[in-house]
Formats: C-alpha cells, structure tokens, sequence
C-alpha cells in the first residue's frame, strides 16, 4: 500500500500523512528519504535539504546532450528512483510531496490524494507553527506553494493540485487534519475491498 | 531601419528562448533563421540575392570548399558549411573511437603509467584532458575522463570533484589551443581563413603557457585533499586492457584519430580543407566499420548540426542588414584607435559573455564585428581573431554554465553523489579563469601589440 500525499502550505498534508502512516503503522517518507539517500550516497543532509522540492532556476542551468548542472534535478531524479525502488520492492509507506502520485502511478497500489486549506486556516497554521506576523506567514505559503507548484510541474505531465491526477482532493479547513486522515483511509479501506 | 530592428528582435528573441530551454535549441535557431530569411532578407530587403548568399549553399561547389593552398577562400557571410561538415566527421570519428573503447583505455593506461597514486594521476589527467581536447570536443573528452575519475576515485578512496573540475579547466583550455579543439575556433578558422598551424602557433601558445599556471594553481589548491588517500588493494585496480572490447576496431580507431591527427596539422601544407579532411575521416570511419555505420551515422548529435544551420542564418542576416557594423562602429567609438583598449574590451567582454551564455552564438557574431573593425581601425584581423577565441573558449569555464564541459562534468559528478553547486564551482573556477585572462591577454599585449 502506498499512499501519496500532495499538498499547499500551511494545509496540514505533512501532519495528515505522519497521522496515517502511525494509524497503519508502515514508513512515512519525508525527511527520512534525504536521511536515507544522504548515507547511501555519502552526501552531507544539509546539501541535499538545499535542493530538496525545488525547481531548477532558469538562467542558471543548462542542459547539454542530456547532461544538467541542474543539482535540483539530479537530486529529483535520485528521489524518484528511490521511490520506485521502494514500490518495486514491495514496501507499504506513506510519501509526501515529490511528484509521487507521477512518479508511481504505474503501481496499482497507490492511492493519491491533494491537500489544500482556506487561505485564512493556512495562514494561522503557519503563524503558530513558524512564530510569524499574518504577514510574514502570508508571504511564505506564497512564496513555499509557488517553489512546490515549479517543481512539480516541471516533472509530471499533469499540473500541481489539477483533481485528475488525484485520487482525492481535500480541503483540509472544513474537515480538519484528522478528517482527511479518515476520508482517505477510508477510500483506501474500499479500494482495497474493491 | 525596419529591417535592423527585426533582425535584432529575431536575435535577442532566439537568444532568450535558447537560454530558457523550453524549446530545444535547434528548433530555435532554425525558426529563427527561417524567419530571418523571410520576413528581413525577403519582404524587408526584397533581395533573392541576400537570402541565396546566407544559404551560402554555392559553397560546396567552390573547388578551394575541398582543395586550397590556404584556407583564405573562406567566407563569413551566411551558412559555414566547412564548419557543419568537419564536425559532422569528427562526430562519426569520436563515436567509433568510443565504442572501440579508445578513450577509456587512454585514460586507464594513464593511471597505470603514474602506478594509480592521486596526486600524480590529477597531474596526468589535466595535460590528458588538456592535450585530447586539442582535437576533439571538450564533451567527449570530459564523458571520458569524468568516468574514469569517479570510478578511480572510488578505488582509491579520493574525492573525485577536484579532479573533475581541473579537466574541465583543462579541456576548455586544450579547445582554444588548435583549429579543431572548440566550435568557436572551427567557425573563426573557416571564416576568416587560417591554419591548424597559425592557431596553434598563436591561441595554441597562449593555452601552453596558461596550462603552466593552471597546473600549479590546481596543485596547490588541492594538493593536501589528495594526498591524504587510504591503503588500497591492488588488485582492485581497474585493467586498461578491460576497456578495449575488440582489438581490430580499437587499432583502426586509433589509425584513423592517427590520421585526422596528421591530416589537420599538415593541412596548410597539403591544401586539404578542414571539410575535406571531416569527410574523408567520417567515410573512413564508415567504410572500416560497415556493421556499426548504421549505428554511427544514428548517433551524429544531429541537432546540434541543425542548431549550428539556423545560427549562421540568423547571423548572416545580422550581417546582411549591417547590424553587426553598428555594433564593430560602436566598439570603434568607445576604443578609438587604441589597441590596446580594443583588445582588452574584446578579451573581457567576450569572456564575461561565454561565462554567461553559449560561446557558439556568441562567436559567429563576433567574427564580422571583428572583420569590420580590422577594416575600419586598420588593426590586424588575426590579433583580434585569437583575441576572440582564446576569450571564448576559456571565459566559459567561470560558471557551470558557460560550457558545454562544464555541464557534462558536473552532471557525471553529481550523478555519482557529488553535488557541484554554483558556488562550491565558481569558488574554484573563477578565480582560475581570471588569472588563465590576464595571462591571454598580457601575451597578445606582449606579441602582437
């Protein structure tokens, strides 16, 4: 079972996923994914964290007979086939963000679903989570969701948060984290009868 | 007027399109050409004559295309066709060379010449990338030599990054020693009509005495990270002998990179054209691999000749609606009659512009900006012809950008779990191509002014 969460910040979609993986007890992969290429690589975490979800920066990068000096791009490629390896390997995990509902929709066993929230619960997510003024807070959901939204549509053939490339969209304001925890399990409870 | 400002707008729109990569470079420059021939030399200029001369395709019928004394027939007006075939050949030629295994058994017989030791292997792999980039393109030499530092570093138990980035510097560097090492110096080559031999006796003399320096800034910069190796098992130690996968196509490939050697340094002497000696070398290749020509001919990077096309194009209109004399005029403005001024602003402006974009497009356009200023200022063409490809060829290793090397190299090192930002790069190049620019342009100072 694999279940891929997409979401805005300041959603909650990180906090719905951990919720999730503990209540079907298998992997949440987030910052576990960098540990795990960090050590298998033998590169510091901090370098990966600096390209981690990013897109590469036009003007900056340049492609040449296949070749990128894109960093943000090799490491999006190492994250993809790590999360194919994973699947192909039969795993149960739970995977925020990076492109994974693209990246693993051969699989049969995923499930997808896309976290948005009401701009006004977002903003007061991230004032309490990050010590921000509304301001502060309003201007990096802006910035966070423009950097996810680049990267992830420079990967996948469909756009970030279109419904057609999700199983389920959400709004995480109107049933709260642990609604939408429930709905998708719920959903993946009846695709597995199905 | 109308015509100069839709051929700078086609221009500066191309430019910006290529360096934003959401359209392959070649579909762009050959759009670009297309509507260069349409809307500015067709409906703009109204002459059937401009767009016949930028096609430039009477070229291959003009006896000195194949055989001259000197190359001096050369034209840069319109499509360099000299420039697309002798590429097109060495491209079949550096193909066969690697599937033979050529290039991984050099490097590997380097190795086992220094005993595998990292210090000295970093020597040997710099004047290596250095020496092979004097004849073939700097991607294919650093595709090479990078697997290699990667697989040997892991032997050893060595970082591979500094070693990558100094036969990145060195690859760039062994470009603009020769006629053939960097497209720039092919396109000024056969515009303007000189010699394998004046190139090396001039860029090529420039690159040896940089090379000097760039040894011994890349040895005291990492000196201490590779020495500092672990025990290794000798055994572990990758055989030259394992690269070559069929010794009848490895010693062919070696006659015929023997060949094109020889053919491009006697070339003056024989009157054999660079697209002469780019055809014979491809159907040789051809002919002594009649299984693999399919093959060959399937893997030719195909777009970059198409790339190459729309670009003489578009430049050809530049020079057809007298844009380029504009801006010869302009630089004349600022220079005045002071060489040494002109060939510092040449130098530093061409090197600042290669680290930053393409030094194939950047290159072409020069070439008769700087046959217009040789015409007006009286000053010699060729002093600005190595000014232009020594700035070209070596400014474009400052950034990860500004070569195709560079990215190649970058890209094989990160692929291997060595990320190479922009600035763990620059903080190492940067400086490196400074110094290798003051030293350019202190010889031709010295030389030629």
């Amino acid at each position: 079972m694999i279940i891929a969460i997409g979401r805005e910040f300041g959603s909650g979609g990180h906090e719905i996923a951990e919720l999730i993986a503990n209540r079907l007890q298998i992997f949440l992969i987030d910052d576990k994914l960098l540990y795990d290429l960090s050590s298998e690589k033998k590169i510091p975490y901090e370098e990966l964290k600096k390209y981690d979800e990013r897109p590469k920066v036009p003007f900056l990068s340049r492609t040449v007979a296949g070749y990128t000096n894109a960093m943000e791009e090799h490491l999006a490629k190492m994250q993809f086939d790590y999360l194919r390896k994973m699947a192909e390997g039969g795993e149960s995990f739970v995977i925020v963000g990076r492109c994974a509902e693209h990246v693993l929709k051969d699989f049969p066993c995923l499930t997808s679903a896309f976290i948005s929230g009401n701009k006004d619960t977002k903003c007061k997510r991230v004032m309490e989570k990050y010590k921000l003024s509304a301001e502060e807070a309003k201007k990096l959901m802006k910035k966070k969701d423009s950097t996810r939204k680049a990267y992830h549509n420079y990967y996948c053939e469909g756009k970030w948060g279109d419904s057609r490339n999700y199983d389920l969209c959400l709004n995480s304001s109107q049933i709260g984290v642990e609604g939408a925890a429930d709905v998708i399990l719920s959903y993946v409870e009846r695709k597995q009868k199905n | 007027m109308t015509q100069q400002v839709i051929s700078i707008a086609i221009f500066v729109i191309m430019f910006g399109v290529i360096i934003s990569e959401k359209i392959e470079r070649h579909i762009v420059s050959l759009a670009a050409g297309f509507l260069m021939l349409v809307i500015v030399l067709g409906i703009c200029m109204k002459s059937p004559e401009a767009i016949w001369n930028t096609l430039n395709f009477k070229e291959f019928v003009t006896p000195s295309f194949w055989y001259a004394k000197t190359e001096g027939a050369g034209s840069s007006v319109g499509i360099n066709w000299a420039t697309i075939v002798f590429i097109l050949g060495m491209m079949i030629m550096v193909e066969g060379m690697g599937r033979a295994g050529f290039f991984r058994w050099l490097c590997l017989t380097m190795a086992k010449a220094v005993r595998y030791k990292a210090l000295p292997l970093f020597l040997v792999f710099m004047v290596t990338s250095f020496v092979l980039a004097m004849f073939i393109d700097s991607i294919t030499v650093i595709l090479f030599l990078a697997a290699v530092t990667v697989e040997l570093a892991e032997v050893l138990h060595f970082s591979p990054v500094p070693m990558i980035l100094a036969e990145i510097f060195c690859a760039n560097l062994g470009g603009s020693a020769t006629m053939c090492g960097d497209p720039p110096n092919i396109i000024i080559g056969t515009s303007l009509g000189y010699t394998f031999g004046e190139f090396l006796q001039n860029t090529g003399a420039i690159a040896g005495i940089s090379l000097v320096f760039v040894i011994a800034y890349f040895f005291f910069r990492f000196r201490k990270e590779l020495t500092k190796g672990a025990e290794v098992n000798a055994s572990t130690y990758p055989e030259p002998s394992s690269a070559i996968q069929n010794k009848k196509d490895f010693a062919i490939s070696c006659v015929i990179f023997g060949c094109a050697v020889v053919l491009l340094v006697t070339h003056a002497m024989t009157g054999l054209t660079v697209a002469t000696i780019g055809t014979f070398i491809a159907a040789l290749t051809l002919l002594t691999s009649l299984k693999a020509a399919p093959m060959l001919l399937k893997k030719v990077d195909y777009k970059t000749l198409l790339f190459f096309v729309g670009l003489f194009v578009v430049v050809g209109g530049l020079e057809q609606t007298g844009v380029l004399n504009i801006i010869a005029d302009f630089i004349h403005q600022i220079c005045g009659n002071h060489s040494y001024v002109m060939v510092a602003v040449i130098l530093w402006v061409s090197a600042i512009a290669s680290a930053f974009v393409d030094n194939i497009p950047f290159a072409a356009t020069m070439i008769p900006v700087i046959q217009s200023l040789a015409a007006t200022t009286g000053m010699d063409l060729s002093v600005l012809s190595w000014t232009l490809a020594c700035s070209t060829d070596i400014g474009g290793s400052a950034t990860p950008i500004g070569a195709s090397a560079n990215v190649v190299g970058v890209s094989i090192a990160a692929q291997n779990g060595h990320m190479i930002g922009w600035g763990r790069y620059c903080k190492t190049m940067l400086p490196v191509t400074i110094i290798t620019m003051l030293i350019s342009m202190l010889c031709i100072f010295l030389r030629y002014l």
